[in-house]
């Protein structure tokens, strides 16, 4: 097999998903949480197609692109509510986005 | 014969779902008239389906229905199987015999008038369209009654009747006092349908079916032919206000004086007197049962003829004499004359409908006023509706040659005939009850159209574009004092007696109680002679004053709470009841059940109290929880493994 084994993989994925799920956590820009959910996906998305290679099964990448559809209609609305947030004229945290609050 | 029969029982459905399903999109007058029309309709069908057994021969050596033809005459015809369940079917079934044909033009026929009547007496009333709607499936109901081929059939005619009196009754729905009577009558009547019900369940069980042929041909046990027959003469005995069941019938009055006149005349309280008739080999099974209706029909005819003698109401008073006559066909049906009974029930749906009609005029001309002795001399004012009234009036007490006459005595004889002490108890109740017939009926009549005007009438009667009525309500009431004078024509038991020989294949006399042609004659000696003493007396005591009332005033108080059988209803069965509804409310329904509901409610409001916290409107809280909640399913399954 050509290439560094799948744990290499595997570990690269897992470093993605960390700094992207931090970001989420610590981030108040809802641009920058987005780009981190991209970062967490794609970490998934790696670890997937790792694993299907690992395994000679092409049921993790069939995944990995339904997962990408998803992330991209996730970025779409994410994008809009961020488009329709700056129109409205509202500050860009989502902080102070909490009338929700029970 | 069969369309016909199809047609007398569809044509006043078809009307009462054109009227519901048209709603206001026709006139109040043009539902009228679609109810008149269809009721005449089916008086047309009833005419065809007479007129096509009349036709048939009449086949010899007829034995209560045996196979393969269902009657001696007529037809029973099936449109297809209604139900099944394994050995068990019944179709729906409709029987065309001598017997249901003279009931569906009585209906019919006289029903038709009386909704006639209506259009001029119900004109500018509220709710008219619904009036008319429920006339007519009244009129449905009845006819499903008497045409139904199998006993199935017949109790759902027989329910429905008694769901169109409780919404007719009720019509006028913002008194009070209307819904309390239709409440009561349903509640009667329905326990009338409860005891048929279980009748009817005796017979499946013994007879596994509920057609007429092999109900009657299978011969039961005299146990359960007992139990079926007491089951069947409790239902006649509800439907009918007989007693001890009788309570519903005067608070009936409620309802307009059309619908008084319908439930009275033409349908619902004669049922029981056909169901008599049409089961009859039941009840010729279990003798003892059917005398049981003899008595019981001579004991009512005796307590409502009395109690008729202190009511005050106008409708009230015509309400006790069609208890006291449904006496008479209940007393002629159970000592076996079943076709004699028939014949009283045909001359009282014409001169019953003919009372409660021109009363209807006289009530309308005063202000809807019904006490009599507000209504005094009316008569003065209206000539027509007085002589009407008196032709009714005649005919019902008896005299000759009215049509009252003709069929009374007859059922009175056939008491006579029976020859036992019980039979002339009977005929001694039957003679009784013409005198108080004649007593209350002239007091009646000396009082309101005799003598001078009261105040009240002079200063509210009004006419009707110079009428007494509308013609509408003349027209049916002339044609009804017609009938009720010439009708009882039809037959004069010992000389001609056509009805009896109709009826023959359907209901034949019992040989016993086929009385001597003279027995005939000094019968009706007797009675007509007992009612002209009650109009001599009623004479002597309203018009003439010459006698006083007689104060009794224990007897007065007896007669005016109806021999406290409302009383004695109200403290066996209302009172336990409404304690016993009261006392589960305040031991079982408060603290359990309404309770409950408060507790669940509570709880979860507390509940969400607590969670409520956990939303904190943070976007990064969330996250965290849900980091944090895949962190532990991890470590979980590492754990687990």
């Amino acid at each position: 097999m050509l290439g560094p084994g799948v744990a290499w993989y595997v570990a690269v994925a897992a470093c993605l998903f960390g700094i992207g799920a931090l970001g989420v956590l610590i981030r108040r820009n809802p641009l920058i949480v987005l780009l981190s959910l991209e970062l967490m996906l794609n970490g998934g998305n790696l670890a997937l197609v790792a694993l299907s290679r690992h395994w000679h099964s092409g049921a993790g990448q069939i995944f990995a692109l339904a997962v990408m559809a998803v992330a991209a209609s996730e970025v779409c609305v994410g994008l809009g509510l961020v488009v329709a947030l700056n129109r409205r004229r509202l500050s860009l945290d989502v902080d102070s986005l909490s009338e929700l609050r029970g | 014969m069969t369309p016909g029969s199809w047609l007398c029982l569809l044509a006043p459905l078809a009307a009462t779902l054109l009227i519901t399903l048209l709603g206001t999109r026709i006139s109040r007058l043009a539902a009228a008239w679609i109810s008149t029309a269809s009721t005449f309709v089916a008086f047309g069908g009833a005419v065809w389906a007479f007129l096509g057994v009349h036709s048939q021969p009449n086949r010899a050596g007829w034995t209560g229905f045996p196979p393969p033809s269902p009657v001696g005459r007529g037809e029973l015809t099936t449109a297809w199987t209604w139900l099944q369940s394994g050995s068990f079917h019944v179709g729906l079934q409709l029987l065309v015999d001598p017997l249901s044909t003279v009931m569906m033009l009585i209906v019919s026929g006289v029903g038709a008038l009386i909704i006639w009547y209506s259009v001029g007496y119900m004109d500018g009333d509220d709710e008219e369209r619904r009036y008319f709607a429920y006339m007519s499936f009244f009129v449905f109901s009845m006819l499903l009654l008497v045409e139904g081929g199998n006993l199935l059939l017949l109790l759902i005619g027989w329910g429905l009747v008694g769901l169109s009196s409780y919404l007719l009754i009720g019509f006028w729905h913002e008194r009070p006092s209307a819904v309390a009577a239709a409440k009561k009558a349903f509640v009667m009547n329905a326990f009338g349908d409860a005891t048929m019900a279980l009748a009817f369940f005796v017979l499946i069980a013994h007879t596994h079916s509920l057609s007429f042929a092999p109900t009657f041909g299978v011969h039961l046990s005299s146990a359960a032919t007992s139990l079926v027959a007491l089951g069947l003469l409790g239902g006649a005995a509800a439907k009918s206000a007989q007693v001890p069941l009788q309570t519903w019938l005067p608070d009936a009055m409620e309802g307009p004086t059309p619908v008084s006149a319908l439930i009275h005349a033409a349908t619902m309280v004669t049922a029981g007197v056909y169901l008599i008739a049409r089961t009859y080999p039941l009840f010729e099974h279990a003798r003892t049962v059917e005398l049981v209706a003899a008595g019981t029909g001579a004991l009512t005819l005796l307590v409502a003829g009395l109690i008729a003698l202190v009511q005050t109401d106008i409708k009230r008073v015509i309400a006790y004499s069609t208890m006291s006559q449904i006496g008479y066909m209940f007393l002629g049906a159970g000592v076996g004359a079943y076709a004699n009974g028939i014949f009283h029930l045909l001359t009282h749906a014409f001169f019953k409908a003919l009372l409660f009609m021109a009363a209807g005029l006289a009530i309308h001309a005063v202000a809807a006023e019904q006490d009599i002795r507000k209504l005094r001399g009316v008569g003065r004012l209206m000539p027509y509706t007085k002589w009407c009234f008196l032709a009714g009036a005649l005919a019902l007490v008896g005299v000759p040659p009215f049509s009252g006459f003709f069929s009374k005595d007859s059922i009175v004889a056939s008491a006579a005939a029976l020859g036992t002490w019980y039979g002339w108890i009977l005929w001694l109740c039957g003679v009784a009850g013409a005198f108080l017939t004649g007593l209350y009926t002239f007091r009646l009549w000396f009082i309101v159209f005799t003598g001078e005007p009261s105040p009240f009438v002079r200063e509210h009667h009004h006419r009707h574009r110079g009428r007494e009525g509308a013609l509408t309500m003349l027209a049916p009431v002339g044609i009804l004092a017609v009938l009720a004078t010439v009708g009882g024509w039809l037959q004069w038991s010992p000389a001609w007696h056509p009805l009896t020989d109709w009826l023959t294949p359907s209901a034949p006399t019992l040989p016993a109680a086929a009385a001597t042609a003279t027995q005939e004659y000094l019968t009706s000696a007797a009675v007509v002679v007992a009612g002209i003493v009650g109009i001599a007396v009623a004479w002597a005591v309203y018009a003439e004053r010459r006698l006083p009332i007689p104060a009794a005033p224990f007897w007065r108080r007896l007669l005016e709470e109806k021999f406290y059988f409302d009383a004695l209803y109200d403290r066996l069965f209302y009172g336990p009841a409404a304690a016993l509804a009261a006392s589960l409310r305040r031991e079982f329904e408060e603290p359990v059940v309404l309770q409950t509901g408060t507790d669940i409610g509570d709880t979860t409001l507390e509940t969400g109290g607590v969670v409520r916290r956990i939303q904190t409107g943070f976007l990064r809280t969330y996250v965290l929880l849900l980091a944090a909640g895949a962190a532990v399913v991890v470590l979980a399954f590492l754990i687990a493994r």
